[in-house]
């Protein structure tokens, strides 16, 4: 045998071991009957801090369901796999975790684009996957199909809910800013189209948009102030919302112009800066932990507080109550078949936080309640609060089911 | 007013060019000396930043805590950077940029992990110390005195730099080894010695640069990404290991992303990366002089 | 004096004899048969992104081309794709072919840029005219959907399932392969690794070397517009991080690990790479931290690469004693170009 011959064969044999030994060792059965979760989200980068805390109000669902005796006399289990802000990484892990890890439904992220490409493998794959951060209006708008569903508020009902907040103050000249991406644009173009709407003698002064990730956005928000609009919108969450609140507080931003932004309210926005936020704030939110002060939102908060050593922000709650909608559904549902999991799912009612909260069946979206209000500071607490909170129900904010038909193309 | 608001704009811009300055000094001198593209430069400014915060709240509400960070954070960069180059880097000298490129960018992912299993995935922000704090008006217009502060530290740096490239000992030999290391070793001279201090001036001025933006931005995972590819951006338009061209660098990029502000809000992103390919077709090894 | 730069295992492993060849096409057309369907799309990746690395390392590996930038290339293929067919409804065989043009093109019109520049340099010139193209990617929302991206591609309907996707991809990265095989053993491949070796005595005895490095890129762009377009082939989606640098960055790691001296290299970085994304989440969160200790390792215990190492070691134990000497000689005189590094040479 040629030394080419014998070099190569063992090449062969060494790289298929490998290999095999991979393949055997994922391969192994499934023992135990669960109901089993499949979540891809970002657990590392900047955006963690939201995945982290949704995972942990999913969590502490999950052990309250399991501790009661589970659904179907199965346990609720999950499996998480960590996309890094990657959509590439995330459909090859929603790929991994249905195809290999066999799990019953997806969940997941913080990212749009994520959530649009596994919503599209999820259709193809007849498998339901469940949003729960991740804003885009089109996820259960124009981009919406049977098997794709959404937790938590997105950009349409929070541009509604701020306009419906901002139109009632005397504000005509408005400047839009935000960080340039599809969520800042998206809630930009949700408040704006509604701000006509309610008020239409309203007018654009002009548009600032710096890139994701900009550090200094004082140049930014100055040439805003030196064009003396009367109300500013910022478009913009996560890691770039700490900053502009940030800079909007070195220069007196908010005691020189009105300012409105989406999620402004939020614990998760106000908590990094502690009590060096900007007071008088416009925002939005669909949740607070001290509002409204029902024993439903306050044990939840209890039990999240002496789990996780902080109170629940808006991720943790939309993780909560995903937890109680699959196993609702599965219960009413009566089996693991996916089909009829969300025929159950659709219209679905369960007991929140916030209240009763319904899953639309014309759009699969969670019919939620936002709050608006204004940032101040609190005796209570060291960060800063909302204040004249104002709620508004679930349909006032959403668009009709048959304005997602006309967005679907139907 | 529309004056003023130039002028903020400027300044501002200015401000912003300081803080590249001084990280890109850092990378350049490195590049310079040792001839290694250091891919980990970048995560050495987030531990810069992530250590400021650190001790700083440590130290509570003293009004001297912000400014025992600004010293002290580069040092503890500086350090990790010393260690990284004696256990590591320093067997690696002879090895071609791209072997370099693939180690340094190994230690990159390490120590990404490793800051996010220290400090977690929360947002961190700290306050510049109180007599920073607001911001003066020029001309009718608002400019936070901390940027003014940054405008007066980029000089120093710089002045610095010149100062230890060209009065001390280790700095004037470090200078020589840029340009030819095989001379300064025949001379007698331990260039083991001399890489490892350059290697610790290049982190500590990466530290310094992170600990000196902490106050102005919020602190994240994932802010060593942008100031890693700007930086060698700035290096590159400079002129490689040429510490005045990383000023020049610095500049234009700042000023060019500030002013493209101006003029296309929408596409102020482009400018910066226009300038630099313009820079490097005109003059295709950088600005200023390069021992490359 | 002539440089000896590969190692003689190299070109065993490249596939000297034909049985090897078959057996290197053979084994993955029959290995769908035996592997769970998740493996099989596994695989499939890994081709992709080892055509990619493989394209990239004809420029880098045999050109020693600074090529920083090689994602955009990639990117653009794969959004030509996209893009004919979901907005300009042109049928999918046409915009498969139009997805390499659109590479080369772009290859052509930033390396033309970009030749008159050296190493870093050229690296840094790449990444802002790349950067260029990102961005635009990024911004024009009404067209290419802006950091959501394009989902749902509507390919021909046959290519939708998991293993006729997987055969697709085989059959055209192999014949992409075989190309490329050409392409690095043709008069052009051969100049193009004299210039890799002493840019200034080529340029002497008359040879147009930046012309050399532009065709060069151009290719390679052309290839990895290829690898964009089988991407979408097998995910249906497109993402503006297709054009990032961080991907850049990525690739090139490949090449590095797997061993840009030698053909396959790329491609064993790749699966590596691949399969550490997108399987070793299952244990740790920190899989990152394992790349980056396995590359920190890699650079002091294996420079020459995976691929290279296994040759290197293979070649020791199983060559004849005589031509152990040969590899020997060819080895020190690896090494003896390593100790005045390639730094000083180029230029």
């Amino acid at each position: 045998m040629s030394d080419v011959r014998k070099s190569q064969i063992l090449m062969v044999f060494l790289v298929g071991f490998i290999f095999s030994t991979t393949v055997v060792q994922a391969q192994m059965p499934r023992l135990v009957l669960d109901i089993k979760v499949g979540i891809v989200d970002t657990y590392s980068g900047p955006p963690a801090v939201f995945s982290n805390d949704a995972l942990n109000g999913f969590k502490l669902a999950l052990s309250d369901i399991n501790k009661a005796g589970g659904v179907l006399g199965s346990r609720i289990t999950f499996v998480t796999r960590d996309e890094k802000f990657s959509p590439e990484t995330g459909l090859s892990m929603a790929r991994e975790l249905v195809l290999q890890e066999k799990v019953d439904l997806l969940v997941g992220t913080i990212n749009s684009a994520t959530a649009l490409a596994i919503s599209a493998y999820a259709r193809e794959q007849k498998i339901p996957f469940i949003v729960w951060i991740a804003k885009s209006e089109v996820i259960t708008g124009a981009k919406g199909h049977r098997y794709v569903f959404s937790t938590g508020e997105n950009t349409a009902m929070a541009g509604k809910a701020l306009a419906q907040f901002a139109a009632s103050r005397p504000y005509r000249r408005w400047w839009i800013a935000g960080e340039d991406y599809e969520y800042g644009h998206a809630i930009a173009d949700a408040f704006w189209r509604y701000m006509k709407q309610l008020k239409p003698e309203v007018t654009l002064a002009g548009q600032t948009w710096w890139k994701t990730g900009e550090p200094d956005l004082i140049p930014y928000l100055t040439a805003i102030l030196s064009a003396r609009p009367d109300a500013v919108f910022f478009g913009t969450g996560g890691a770039g919302m700490a900053n502009v609140l940030k800079t909007m507080r070195a220069i007196g931003f908010a005691e020189r112009v009105p300012t409105a932004i989406h999620t402004a309210i939020d614990y998760t926005a106000l908590k990094p800066l502690g009590l060096n936020a900007p007071e008088g704030v416009m925002g939005t939110t669909d949740y607070l932990f001290y509002y409204p002060e029902t024993s439903d939102n306050q044990s939840f908060v209890r039990a999240f507080q002496s789990a996780y050593g902080t109170p629940p922000g808006f991720p943790a709650f939309h993780g909560y109550i995903t937890a109680y909608f699959i196993a609702e559904a599965f219960r009413r549902a009566g089996s693991l078949d996916r089909e009829r999991f969300i025929h159950a799912l659709e219209g679905l009612r369960v007991r929140t936080p916030v209240g009763m909260v319904e899953m639309r069946a014309c759009d699969h979206q969670a019919v939620l309640p936002m709050f608006a209000g204004v940032t101040q500071k609190s005796p209570k607490f060291d960060f800063l609060v909302a204040s004249n909170i104002v709620t508004f129900r679930g349909p006032q904010v959403m668009p009709t089911c048959a304005e997602i038909q006309h967005a679907r193309g139907q | 007013m529309v004056l003023g608001f130039l002028a903020s704009q400027l300044l501002v811009g200015l401000s912003r060019a300081m803080i590249l300055f001084i990280v890109s000094a850092g990378l350049t001198f490195v590049l310079g000396v040792l001839r290694v593209p250091n891919v980990f430069h970048g995560s050495l400014y987030m531990i810069g930043a992530f250590s400021a915060f650190s001790i700083a709240t440590q130290l509570g509400h003293h009004p001297a805590s912000v400014w025992v960070a600004f010293l002290t954070a580069p040092l503890v960069v500086a350090l990790i950077g010393l260690a990284v180059e004696r256990t590591l880097l320093t067997r690696l000298y002879q090895r071609e940029h791209l072997m370099l490129i693939l180690f340094t960018f190994g230690v990159t992912l390490v120590l990404n992990d490793l800051v996010k299993l220290a400090w977690g995935a929360d947002y961190r922000s700290i306050l510049p110390p109180p007599v920073l704090q607001g911001s003066a008006v020029l001309m009718g217009v608002p400019v936070p005195r901390y940027n003014l502060f940054l405008l007066a530290v980029g000089p120093l740096v710089a002045l610095g730099m010149w100062l230890f490239t060209h009065r001390t000992r280790i700095g004037k030999l470090a200078r020589a080894a840029a340009v030819d290391r095989e001379m300064v070793a025949l001379l007698g001279i331990d260039v083991n010695h001399v890489f490892a201090g350059a290697f610790l001036v290049g982190a500590y001025l990466a530290g310094l640069g992170g600990a000196l933006v902490a106050p102005s931005t919020s602190i994240t995972l994932g802010m060593d990404h942008t100031i890693l590819i700007e930086a060698f951006l700035i290096v590159t338009t400079g002129g490689l290991g040429n510490i005045w061209g990383a000023l020049l660098g610095a500049l234009l990029f700042g000023l060019t992303q500030s002013l493209g502000v101006l003029i296309w809000p929408q596409f102020a992103i482009v400018f910066p990366y226009l300038a630099t390919a313009s820079v490097l077709l005109v003059r295709p090894r950088g600005l200023l002089r390069s021992v490359w | 004096m002539v440089k000896v730069r590969r190692p003689a295992t190299s070109e065993t492993l490249a596939g000297r004899t034909w049985p090897i060849g078959f057996l290197l096409i053979l084994i993955p057309a029959l290995l769908p048969a035996i592997l769970p369907i998740f493996y099989t799309y596994l695989l499939a990746l890994i081709f992709v992104m080892g055509l990619l690395a493989m394209s990239l390392n004809l420029v880098l590996g045999y050109g020693g081309i600074y090529q920083f930038h090689h994602a955009v290339f990639y990117g653009v293929g794969a959004y030509a794709v996209a893009l004919s067919i979901t907005r300009a409804g042109w049928p999918a065989p046409v915009a498969f072919l139009l997805a390499p043009l659109a590479s080369g093109l772009t290859g052509l019109f930033i390396g033309w840029f970009c030749v008159r520049l050296t190493r870093l340099y050229f690296g840094m010139l790449q990444i802002a005219l790349g950067s260029l193209l990102w961005v635009i990617v990024l911004r024009w929302y009404s067209i290419t959907g802006g950091d959501n991206g394009i989902h749902d591609i509507p390919i021909p309907s046959f290519l939708r399932q998991i293993l006729p996707a997987y055969y697709f991809i085989l059959a055209v990265v192999v014949i992409s392969l075989l190309v490329l095989y050409h392409i690095v053993r043709s008069p052009f491949g051969v100049t193009l690794q004299a210039i890799r070796d002493n840019a200034q005595r080529c340029q002497v005895v008359g040879v147009n070397v930046r012309l050399h490095q532009l065709v060069a890129i151009t290719l390679a762009a052309t290839f990895a517009g290829v690898a964009g377009a089988l991407y979408v082939v097998l995910e249906r989606s497109v993402f503006p991080s297709m054009l990032f640098w961080v991907l850049s960055l990525e690739v090139l790691v490949m090449c590095l690990l797997g061993g840009w001296y030698t053909f396959l290299g790329p491609m064993v970085g790749a699966a590596i790479v691949v399969t550490l994304r997108t399987t070793a989440g299952r244990y740790t969160e920190n899989w990152t931290m394992i790349l980056g200790i396995l590359l920190i390792l890699l650079v002091f215990f294996m420079p020459e690469g995976v691929l290279g190492f296994l040759g290197k070691l293979i070649a020791r134990v199983a060559l004849p004693q005589g031509r152990q000497q040969e590899f020997k000689r060819a080895e020190s005189a690896q090494a003896e170009e390593k100790v005045i590094p390639g730094r000083s040479s180029h230029e």
